[in-house]
């Protein structure tokens, strides 16, 4: 799964540890989800994509391999 | 809850200050030779991590980022995981080589420090690892 959270930040001048605070996680679990790393839940998912006021899918890119 | 963790961690730093001063009396010199000395390096080295950590976590809770969430929650499980079936085998091996262990005290304190041990390297491990399928 990929994700627009570091193009997006960037739009909105936000830093990682911004992010990080207004979602209640820590800033290493923003890195991760960057880096595509980690998959978020799907409340951590809604609470990113509410930050930059856009729907989860266009946050989050999901690619099916079937 | 900050103050409740502060206490938490003088507490703990004095109490194991006052085990190695026992320690210290009661053994004296003896203390860093053989399986003494390996079980004083664990101790102190899982000390250092335990103060560390503690002291991080203080520090992002001041600047308000919580100390746990859900990828370090998935870290700690996974690395459970690991240490659980690493620890199995080391016990395995502890035993089977029990002979040469002076004595059962020293045979589960180092077994058991291992362990915790074993523990932290499988979250460092996980940590540097971690890769969402």
């Amino acid at each position: 799964m990929q994700n627009r959270i570091k193009e997006l930040r960037a739009r909105d001048n936000l830093t990682q540890l911004d992010v990080a605070k207004l979602v209640d996680v820590r800033r290493e679990t923003i890195v991760f989800l960057e880096k595509g790393k980690y998959n978020p839940s799907l409340r951590l998912a809604y609470d990113i994509s509410k930050i930059f006021k856009l729907k989860i899918e266009e946050v989050f890119i999901f690619e099916s391999n079937t | 809850m900050k103050t409740k963790r502060k206490t938490l961690m003088f507490t703990s730093i004095l109490f194991m200050a006052a085990i190695w001063a026992f320690i210290f009396i009661e053994k004296g010199t003896n203390l860093f030779k053989g399986y003494d000395l390996i079980i004083f390096i664990l101790i102190v080295v899982l000390g250092v991590i335990a103060l560390l950590s503690a002291v991080k976590k203080d520090k992002d809770e001041k600047e308000g980022i919580p100390i746990e969430d859900e990828l370090s929650d998935q870290i700690k499980y996974k690395a459970g995981y690991y240490a659980f079936f690493i620890s199995m085998y080391m016990w395995l091996f502890i035993f089977l080589f029990k002979e040469k262990f002076p004595d059962l005290e020293t045979l589960l304190g180092g077994g058991i420090l291992v362990s915790a041990a074993i523990f932290y390297f499988s979250k460092l491990v996980v940590k540097n690892q971690f890769n969402a399928k």
